[in-house]
């Protein structure tokens, strides 16, 4: 194999967002030989049913990804400190005083969180 | 895995139970998960030759897209063969990813498919003389697909796994299309329906080859029992052949049409289809490469690859930019 | 268009309307045999959605004249002889030596070259049948917009990296530029019935399209440094008479194999 065919086939991976207020998903990858042609390719190859208000395309190389040993880092014991399951018994305090306990819901000014 | 050691410091054995422990909890391998070299391999047999298969099939069709006989037909076959290259574009990626650590990548694929390699699926071997055939190859081989697809959606792989869901979801489209089309020709007039009838004689001998022998006894390997060991496929053979005769029989009766196989029908007692099996030779001569039409697709695909090797040169000359 | 026609405009109307579906549907065909072959997979899938989307395009302007009382949408795509059709002879030609079946050696750079070029026609001709007194047809023109841009960003996108790439890119990409240019012409002439469509307001004058195509050919020109090629020239013959080429016939023939055997039973 040549050294120029290596260069056309890079990989990109394709991230895209299906409205305006989506975040972007990884969807598939495709072999382009640079970003504008990825981008060109991207649209037609994972796109041409589904809407899509957006598409990021990067080049795999760009990409630090945990290996299969460093993903043992994601692991961390139980940490109630720092989330509301360690605070259950504020509800019956609050209770205790004829107060209702705040929720996400008023601390969020009264937005279910937006999905 | 014991707690606290590092996956590096596994001994082979240990990390090949660790991975067997995965896929047995159902857990899906990613690409750069450790895996055992058989489960790679196998895995790059299957899906490269599901890759190049669905690149080769794109072109018994695409002998149908101009003829397609009105605007709509034209519309939409040509929409279902660019599926069939998405396909491709879909599996081969998967493919490629697997075979990066042994320093491989598309371009061996290809070269593999010239060579003679890599093979593909019988069915893209074969002739596709008349529209009925067009029609056939969308209805029946891509109802035979969807079978044998639809069973690996929850293959052990992920990467494989998550294409073929995008694939199958595209796959409902197809059998439409291809339910539109023979309905049209059955209603139609004799010489529609006798063109209906001549290309299910055609194709009948490649759709039961199409999921592959009963066992290894006819093929002297035992692929689809490792691949079933390791999760990547879930039924054999012969269930996915049952499967697709007792799905689509009854609608090739209801049509009235006639299977070219006077001995075919279903037997209470077994719960199965009994059928004139096929000769497997034929089979083998066939995906070697001396099927009717296999010199010529790959020549084709040689031909065009040879004639834009100048742009391939040029665009990688282009990076910088 | 508020006013009724007369017969004089609404026949150069219809003639305008051949011109504007069979351009597409001639380049649209041309474009699916290319389906499988193209340089890389990718674009292969690429290139077919913009050849379907042509098709689509086509299809909706032989609706037009539909209701125009030409006959129907898929009579007037498979049955017409080929004196009837009105696209550019240079939209005809075929992609190279071969057919789509056998030994087809395709250029690549010719059809990147002619896929740009009247990628670049067509929008403007589209932005000037926005404002056709016609109003099916500026519907008609605003829908089709939406799915151009993409077109002609694909198009320039391969002509700009190709022609500023290797010594033989740009040696073909030339070359094809140069038999693109001899018959880009017959692309930008509106024909004989020209002066009435343009009287009564389908579309914009010709020489003002043809000078606004110029002016952006002639940027990518400068930029991708490309030399001047002078004026476009009509050198095959004018296809808006009706004059074409045995690869239109060639063409037809395919295109309506299958229809033509029975045109009036369902497909």
């Amino acid at each position: 194999m040549s050294e120029q065919e290596n260069q056309f086939y890079n990989v990109y991976e394709v991230f895209s967002k299906k409205t305006d207020k989506a975040s972007f998903q990884h969807q598939f990858s495709l072999l382009a030989p640079n970003a504008d042609m990825a981008l060109v390719m991207a649209k037609e190859n994972f796109f041409r049913r589904e809407t899509v208000a957006d598409i990021w395309v990067v080049k795999r190389e760009n990409i630090r990804g945990l290996t299969q040993g460093e993903r043992e880092m994601l692991k961390r014991m139980d940490k109630n400190y720092r989330e509301t399951k360690g605070y259950g018994y504020l509800k019956k305090k609050w209770r205790d005083y004829n107060q209702e306990q705040f929720t996400e819901k008023h601390i969020m000014g009264g937005r279910e969180e937006s999905r | 895995m014991q707690a606290g050691l590092r996956f590096e410091q596994l001994t082979n054995e240990e990390k090949h139970q660790h991975f067997m422990e995965r896929i047995n909890r159902g857990e899906k391998i990613e690409a750069d998960d450790w895996m055992p070299d058989d489960y790679r391999t196998s895995l790059i047999r299957l899906i490269s030759m599901h890759g190049i298969s669905e690149i080769m099939g794109a072109l018994p069709e695409k002998e149908w897209v101009p003829k397609a006989p009105s605007l709509h037909r034209k519309l939409a076959i040509m929409a279902k063969v660019q599926d069939e290259m998405g396909h491709g574009q879909l599996l081969l990626r998967v493919a490629e990813d697997l075979m990066a650590p042994l320093g491989n990548t598309r371009e061996d694929i290809m070269q593999d498919l010239f060579s003679g390699k890599l093979k593909f699926h019988n069915v893209f071997h074969m002739e596709a003389p008349t529209w009925g055939d067009a029609g056939m190859i969308a209805w029946l081989v891509d109802g035979a697909a969807i079978i044998s697809q639809s069973m690996m959606l929850d293959s052990s792989y992920g990467p494989y796994a998550r294409a073929l869901k995008r694939i199958c979801a595209e796959e409902v489209f197809h059998a439409q299309h291809g339910e539109s089309i023979i309905l049209a020709l059955a209603e139609g007039t004799p010489e529609q329906r006798e063109l209906l009838q001549d290309a299910l004689n055609r194709w009948w001998t490649s759709l039961i080859m199409f999921f592959g022998p009963k066992s290894a006894k006819e093929t002297g390997n035992s692929n689809a029992d490792r691949n079933i060991m390791y999760k990547i496929r879930t039924k054999t053979n012969e269930e996915l052949r049952q499967e697709f005769f007792t799905k689509y029989i009854p609608r090739i009766w209801a049509l009235g049409l006639t299977i070219p196989d006077e001995t075919i029908h279903f037997d209470e007692e077994t719960q199965l289809w009994i059928y004139q099996d096929v000769d497997w030779s034929e089979f083998k001569q066939i995906v070697s490469g001396n099927g009717p039409r296999s010199q010529d697709r790959l020549d084709l695909r040689r031909r065009s690859y040879d004639n834009n090797g100048w742009v391939r040169e040029a665009l990688a000359a282009q990076k910088a930019i | 268009m508020n006013k009724a026609m007369n017969e004089q405009e609404q026949s150069a109307l219809i003639e305008l309307i051949y011109q504007l579906g069979d351009d597409d549907f001639i380049l649209a065909y041309r474009g699916s045999e290319w389906l499988g072959l193209a340089p890389h997979i990718e674009e292969d899938v690429a290139f077919s959605s913009i050849s379907q989307d042509m098709m689509g395009h086509a299809t909706m302007y032989y609706h037009l004249l539909e209701e125009l009382g030409e006959g129907d949408a898929d009579g007037l795509a498979h049955l017409r002889k080929p004196g009837a059709f009105r696209n550019a002879i240079l939209l005809e030609k075929v992609n190279g030596s071969g057919t789509y079946l056998e030994k087809p050696d395709y250029d690549w750079a010719f059809t990147v070259v002619r896929n740009y070029f009247y990628a670049v026609h067509k929008q403007i001709r589209l932005e000037s049948l926005r404002l056709s007194t016609y109003e099916p047809l500026g519907d008609a023109a605003r829908k089709i917009m939406t799915e151009q841009y993409y077109h002609l960003m694909h198009w320039e996108l391969w002509f700009k990296q190709l022609v500023t790439s290797t010594d033989v890119a740009k040696k073909r990409m030339l070359s094809a530029v140069g038999k693109v240019w001899k018959d880009f012409g017959g692309v930008l002439t509106l024909g004989p019935s020209y002066s009435e469509m343009v009287k009564a307001g389908f579309i914009e004058d010709e020489n003002l399209l043809k000078k606004r195509w110029l002016n952006r050919i002639d940027r990518i020109f400068e930029e991708t440094g490309v030399p001047p090629q002078g004026e476009p020239l009509i050198e095959s013959g004018n296809g808006r008479k009706g004059e074409h080429t045995q690869d239109l016939a060639d063409a037809l023939a395919t295109l309506s194999e299958v229809y033509a055997t029975n045109p009036a039973s369902g497909w």
